[in-house]
Formats: C-alpha cells, sequence, structure tokens
C-alpha cells in the first residue's frame, strides 16, 4: 500500500470495504485505502480493516441503526485520524440504507471537514424492493451527508444492475460496478497525463461541487469513441435528475494509441449532450500498460459550479465563471449589506450577491 | 389566576414580544404585543449584543407603556425565544422498542419515545429546539398514528428534531438577559408560525408553511398531520431590499420603502405616468428622481422568483412537492410584498393563502396579522404544553416581579 498517497479511499460498511476490496484488487498496490465496519466479521477478508464501536457494539454490527453508528464512528475517530496522516483528499465508499454505511460515513465526512481535508462520497442507495424503511434511512442521511461532505455521488442500485439478475449476482455486480467506475477514477488522479488532474486541481474544483452523477465506460475497437459517447448519453447513472447540470468533469483514459482527434471527439459529444454552456473540465491518462488497446471515458456531471478559477497546469475549461458586475458599470459588485454576516450559498452561488447581478438580467431602467 | 405567557422575537428588521392569556374556554388570547425596529441582527443573527439588547428594552417599554394604558400591572420578567436563520438543521431519527406479549400497549408506546430521545445525539456546538414525533412503525408497517392495541414484535417511532448553533442562541440569552429578559425556551419560528395559522385538515392533506422573514426564510412540509421536513434559507426580505439599494444606488432606506410601497412580486405592465417612481433625494441637498417601476418589479422578482424555486428544487429533491394538496401558506413580514401570493402560485403551480393566527385571538383587528404568526405560535406552544401547576412552581415569581 502507498502510504505517502495523498489521496486515501476509505470503504465504509460492509458493502462500502467490499467496493474498497475491489478497487484495491484492479488499482493494485499503490492504492491508499482503509476499511470500517461496526460487524467484525468484515475484517475476515483482509485488507486494512478498523473496527468501529467495539466496546458500544461488540463487533456485532449497528442492526441498521444510523445513530448508533454515528456514536460508534465518534467513539473511534481517533482510530480513523491514524489513517489521516498526510491525506489531502478523501474518497469515502459506502452503500445507505443500513445503519453504519449512513451513520459512520456522516461522522466521518464532518470529521474530515473539521480537519480540512476534502472529503468526496461514493454512496449507493437501496434496490427499491428493499422496502420504504431502508429508503428512508437512505434518504434521511444524504443531506447530512451533502451538507458535510464537498463532493457527493448517490446512486440507486437498481441503476447499477439487470432485471433478471438473481440477488446474489445483483449486489456483486453493483459493487463490481461500483468499483471499477472508482478505480478509473483513481487511475485519473494518480496517473495523470499530458492534460493532468492531481490530487491538488482535484481538491481545488470540487470545493464546493455538492450533489454529482457518475458513470464510467471503457470500450475498444475501431468505433470505440462513437460507441463510449453512446453508451455514457444513454447511461442510467447519468439519467437526468430534477436539478440541472452546472458542469461537467470529464476523463480519458488510453494507452499510447490515445489520438487528439478522439480526445476532442469525447469532448464534444458530452457537451453537446449534456451542455454547451456548461463548465467543462478534461483530464487525460496514457497508461499503455492498463489500457493497452482500451478507452475509458469517466465522466462526472455536477449540479453547482466546479471552482474553475486559477487554473494550473493545463487542464482545459470551456467557461470561467462571472464575477459580478454593477449594471452601472462601475467594477465588481459585493456582498453590500450582508458582506460580515455568514454567507449562504446555493449550488456553489453566493446568494447574498442579488439575483440581478448573478442570473444578467437586464433591467431596463 | 389564568396562565400568562410572554414571547420574543428577536428578528432581523424588528424585535417583537407579545403577552397572551389562557381564557376560560381554553384558547389563549394576545392581550398585548409591541415592535420595534430592530438594531444590531443581520441575516436573523446578532452581529452586535448591545443593540439587540437596547432593541429589546426599548420593545420592552413600549410593552410597559401599552401596559399601563390599559390598567395591567403584568411586568415582563421572561419570555420563550423565537429562533430563526439557516443555522437551525434538522435530522430525522427514530426509536424503538420491543412489544410484550406481541401487542402494543401503554408501557411499549412510553418506551418508544423514550428511546426516540435517547437516540438524539447531538455535537456539542448544536442545542435542540424540538422534536417532533412523526409515525410510528409497527413491524413493516408505518404511517401508523396510534400504535395502541395493535399486534407486532417491534415497534419504531420515526422523529425529527431541529437543532440550532448553541452559540446564537446564547447571544440572544445574554442579549436579553442584559435587558433584565429571561429566555426561558428556545422555539424554532417556522413550527411556531405553522402551529398558528394552519387548520387540522391542512396538515393532514399536505401543506407547505413559509415563512418569510428579513433575514432568512423558514418552511415546513406537513403531510399526514405532521411535520415531514422543515429547513431555513439563508434568503429573506432583506435580500430583496439589498437588491434594490444595489441596482438603483439608494440608501437601504430608501430600498425598503421602495419594497413595500412600489414593489411587486410579478412584473407589473404599467405605462404613462405610472410608469416611473419618484425616489426623493436621501437628503435634502439631493434632488428628487425617477426610476423604472419594471426595473424595480424585474430585481424584486428575479430574487423571489430564484427563492421559489430554490424551494420547490428542493421539495422535489425530497419527494415532497407532489404532497402538497392543501397547497401553500405564507406567514412573516415578508409575506407582505405585493403580488408575493400570485408568484407563489405561479412558480409552485399550487394554491396560496396568507397565513392569520387562527387558534389565538388577538390578532383579529391586526392588519398585518400573518406577520406575526410566529409570536401567535409561541405563545401557543406554551400554553400546550406549560400546565398551571409547572406555571405557578417555575415562572410565577419570575414573570411577575
Amino acid at each position: 500500500m502507498n502510504s505517502d498517497s495523498p489521496m486515501l479511499l476509505l470503504g465504509i460498511g460492509t458493502s462500502g470495504c467490499a467496493m474498497a476490496r475491489g478497487v484495491s484488487r484492479a488499482f493494485g498496490e499503490n492504492l491508499r485505502y482503509a476499511m470500517v465496519d461496526t460487524d467484525a466479521t468484515t475484517g475476515a477478508d483482509g485488507g486494512p480493516f478498523t473496527l468501529l464501536g467495539g466496546d458500544r457494539l461488540s463487533g456485532r454490527g449497528t442492526g441498521g441503526d444510523i445513530v448508533a453508528a454515528r456514536l460508534a464512528a465518534e467513539d473511534s475517530i481517533e482510530i480513523i485520524d491514524e489513517h489521516l496522516e498526510g491525506v489531502r483528499l478523501a474518497v469515502i465508499v459506502t452503500a445507505l440504507g443500513g445503519g453504519t454505511g449512513g451513520g459512520a460515513t456522516l461522522e466521518t465526512a464532518k470529521h474530515l471537514a473539521s480537519r480540512g481535508i476534502p472529503s468526496i462520497v461514493f454512496a449507493t442507495t437501496p434496490f427499491a424492493f428493499e422496502g420504504e424503511e431502508r429508503q428512508r434511512n437512505a434518504r434521511g442521511v444524504m443531506s447530512m451527508i451533502e451538507e458535510a461532505a464537498n463532493a457527493t455521488f448517490f446512486t440507486p442500485l437498481d441503476k447499477l444492475v439487470g432485471d433478471e439478475d438473481n440477488m446474489e449476482t445483483a449486489m456483486r455486480r453493483a459493487i463490481d460496478t461500483m468499483a471499477t467506475g472508482i478505480t478509473l477514477f483513481w487511475r485519473l488522479v494518480e496517473k495523470p497525463g499530458y492534460i493532468r488532474i492531481d490530487t491538488e486541481r482535484l481538491r481545488h474544483l470540487i470545493a464546493a461541487a455538492g450533489r454529482g452523477r457518475f458513470a464510467a465506460v471503457t470500450v475498444q475497437g475501431p468505433d470505440r469513441t462513437s460507441e463510449a459517447i453512446d453508451r455514457l448519453i444513454r447511461s442510467e447513472m447519468l439519467a437526468t435528475a430534477s436539478a440541472p447540470v452546472n458542469s461537467i468533469l470529464c476523463g480519458v483514459l488510453a494507452g499510447e494509441d490515445l489520438r487528439l482527434s478522439e480526445i476532442g471527439r469525447i469532448a464534444d459529444g458530452i457537451r453537446s449532450a449534456f451542455g454547451e454552456r456548461l463548465t467543462f473540465d478534461l483530464a487525460t491518462v496514457n497508461d499503455e500498460a492498463t489500457f493497452c488497446g482500451r478507452l475509458s471515458v469517466v465522466v462526472m456531471l455536477f449540479e453547482a459550479s466546479l471552482n474553475s478559477e486559477a487554473m494550473p497546469s493545463g487542464v482545459m475549461s470551456s467557461r470561467k465563471p462571472k464575477k459580478a458586475k454593477s449594471p452601472l458599470g462601475i467594477g465588481p459588485v459585493g456582498r453590500g449589506r450582508f458582506n460580515n454576516a455568514e454567507q449562504t450559498i446555493w449550488q456553489g452561488e453566493d446568494l447574498d450577491i442579488p439575483t440581478f447581478i448573478r442570473r444578467n438580467v437586464n433591467l431596463d431602467f | 389566576m389564568n396562565n400568562i405567557y410572554a414571547a420574543l422575537e428577536i428578528g432581523t428588521t424588528r424585535t417583537v414580544l407579545a403577552i397572551g392569556e389562557a381564557e376560560t374556554g381554553g384558547r389563549l388570547k394576545v392581550t398585548c404585543h409591541a415592535e420595534i425596529p430592530s438594531t444590531g441582527v443581520r441575516k436573523s443573527q446578532i452581529l452586535d449584543i448591545n443593540q439587540a439588547s437596547q432593541s429589546i428594552r426599548a420593545v420592552l417599554h413600549e410593552i410597559q407603556k401599552k401596559q399601563e394604558e390599559t390598567g395591567s400591572k403584568i411586568t415582563v420578567g421572561n419570555a420563550f425565544l423565537l429562533v430563526s436563520g439557516q443555522h437551525i438543521k434538522t435530522d430525522p431519527s427514530f426509536g424503538s422498542a420491543q412489544v410484550e406479549g406481541f401487542k402494543v400497549g401503554a408501557a411499549e408506546i412510553n418506551e418508544v419515545i423514550r428511546s426516540s430521545r435517547q437516540q438524539i445525539v447531538l455535537p456539542r456546538d448544536r442545542e435542540l429546539l424540538d422534536i417532533i414525533d412523526q409515525d410510528y412503525v409497527l413491524d413493516n408497517l408505518g404511517g401508523i398514528s396510534q400504535p395502541k392495541g395493535m399486534s407486532g414484535r417491534l415497534l419504531k417511532l420515526n422523529t425529527l428534531h431541529i437543532h440550532a448553533d448553541r452559540n446564537r442562541i446564547s447571544d440572544a440569552r445574554t442579549a436579553a438577559d442584559a435587558a433584565h429578559l429571561e429566555i426561558r425556551e428556545p422555539l424554532f419560528a417556522t413550527t411556531c408560525a405553522a402551529e398558528a395559522v394552519l387548520e387540522e385538515h391542512e396538515k393532514k392533506n399536505g401543506v407547505l408553511v413559509l415563512d418569510i422573514g428579513g433575514g432568512s426564510t423558514g418552511y415546513a412540509v406537513y403531510c399526514d398531520g405532521y411535520v415531514v421536513s422543515a429547513d431555513v434559507i439563508g434568503v429573506g426580505g432583506d435580500h430583496v431590499t439589498n437588491d434594490i439599494a444595489h441596482a438603483f444606488s439608494t440608501t437601504n432606506a430608501q430600498a425598503e420603502e421602495l419594497k413595500i410601497r412600489e414593489g411587486s412580486a410579478i412584473l407589473s405592465d404599467i405605462s404613462g405616468e405610472g410608469a416611473r417612481i419618484k425616489v426623493p433625494g436621501s437628503n435634502p441637498l439631493l434632488e428628487t428622481r425617477t426610476i423604472s417601476r419594471r426595473a424595480l418589479d424585474t430585481v424584486v422578482n428575479a430574487r423571489l422568483k430564484e427563492l421559489f424555486t430554490i424551494i420547490r428544487e428542493t421539495l422535489e429533491r425530497d419527494d415532497l412537492f407532489h404532497r402538497l394538496h392543501s397547497g401553500v401558506v405564507i406567514t412573516g413580514a415578508g409575506s407582505r410584498l405585493n403580488n408575493i401570493d400570485q408568484l407563489i402560485r405561479h412558480e409552485l403551480g399550487t394554491d396560496v393563502r396568507l397565513g392569520r393566527p387562527i387558534h389565538v385571538d388577538g390578532f383579529e383587528n391586526e392588519a398585518n396579522a400573518e406577520s406575526f404568526a410566529a409570536i401567535a405560535g409561541a405563545l401557543l406552544y406554551a400554553h400546550r404544553n406549560y400546565e398551571e401547576k409547572s406555571f405557578l412552581d417555575g415562572i410565577f415569581g419570575r414573570f411577575f416581579k
């Protein structure tokens, strides 16, 4: 395990640990990761495992109790701390609906925030057939996790598997799909290519990214670019949600055969599918050993605007956020009488700044 | 002697104090209320304790004067505190209890309520404002309002707990203390307003209460008779004022006057003389000028439309929007803005009504009764939750100094 990496993968709860193990298997020994759960049996499969709330729960799990999981995480926060030495960005993988996934993720994300470590949460939400209570457990904790974490990706399990799968296959397939996507995301950051997005850049970008959607595809063959775009556009995981998309982060991973024209076609295809005028950030990975002949594309859609100012190191961006201007053309407008008050931020926008300025509303004076 | 309670609201634009008295027959009547402009408060949070304290002193003095005029000898020594602002958060929780003999009795209900209270663990910087009991769940059967006598093994009670930044409440206590007013209990302004203005059938059918204050807007969604969701967005009427001041380079006082007197939440289509509005100079050396009514309405409309869009999107995300069969009820000083009901009707596509206190007497002749909904609700809370005995034992001496 690479303990020098500035990025930590943290699997929380039984399914979260399984996903973290999946990423570890796919990525190799250089992955810095840790797994925590309230159920001691989860640790039996090996890997860097920590039991949460040992004194409180005796390693028997929470029985679906989110509050017990929160308390267990609070009890064990010093143990979690031991994994955070030198970490600049934490990625949490988990499954919501039970106790530990929701409760311990919430407390961990809050703790990370208190230590100034940005966090990205990838979480699955229960299958529809699992019943209203588990759905409700998940829904209840999602908004709290959103407040504590910098970026969140909540993926319904129903979107990850087919209707014909049996229970065991469905669960395994869902975990594998998530692990594959996260592995590609990890490669994007840990092994950046010419157009790079490293940990520091990602930290900056996701500062207030909020809720997002996430999908990844891997294709090969002569029409691999068209196929990748087509599969992403049709992906259930990127399907329209209630809130509009404001920004896109796209990663293209391939071997040495990756051509500039392919990058351009992918960028154009994604932008035309999800919005030409959105903030668009692109990064590439060239790794012949891993991707020989194959092309992988990772797409993240965010409801908030990504923090795209102050671009370092050659990341392409098609639009920078506009500075608020006075309608009279007298320079930037601040927060006026709210200057010293607590900010109200919604989807990355400072709501204390007059709406007509932020929305560029034309006033007929 | 009837029970008497006082409630205090230290709002962004005004500080309000009201006294309520239990009437024969069980209803509560507001016997006296006063309001004065607030100072030292921004976005529902106290920024200057001395100024906020002076506002409290002033409103206490105003109440005293009104009491003397009516011959009353009541002096307010303590009050329930209304709390609003975006520091308020809600979290779901639940309690559980095993059912002895598989039939739910009083013991199980008491146990599940006790358990639900035990489950709530707040960080040290948060203070609990309220615990709202939602529905009971017996094994896998949810949505139960009264489980007594039902059969099952495991009884659960879903709750919603509302909490606030402890420091913000402490600041209010300090300001009140300096004005020799003791704070009894902090209460969430939005649910107080809702309790004062909603009919029971509205709570059952699904209703959204929007409490539009100066510095923030609280909302509470009721379905099946209980609160299913509540939150506060840090945008209120003050933001409209600030936007107007920015757009037309006016003072805040002028902008506030323009907002109340001339502003409209929907775009007006007035031509001719009415198309321009006179704005007197902010000092005698400045001449009166005119501004476009259409531009003023555009500024007001943009801000409020954005606020209601945020609320709609939030409710859609939480799968609650389609459950508002009884529409929207608006309260708070912001609900007085011209045509705001029409804009809400347009943006949310539901019926809208003003929320005047209906479960508390005393505001019948008040033109802007909806702006007193929260304070009426706080008094109603006190009336419903404090028995005469505890009142006499606990606060008699403090209330009547």
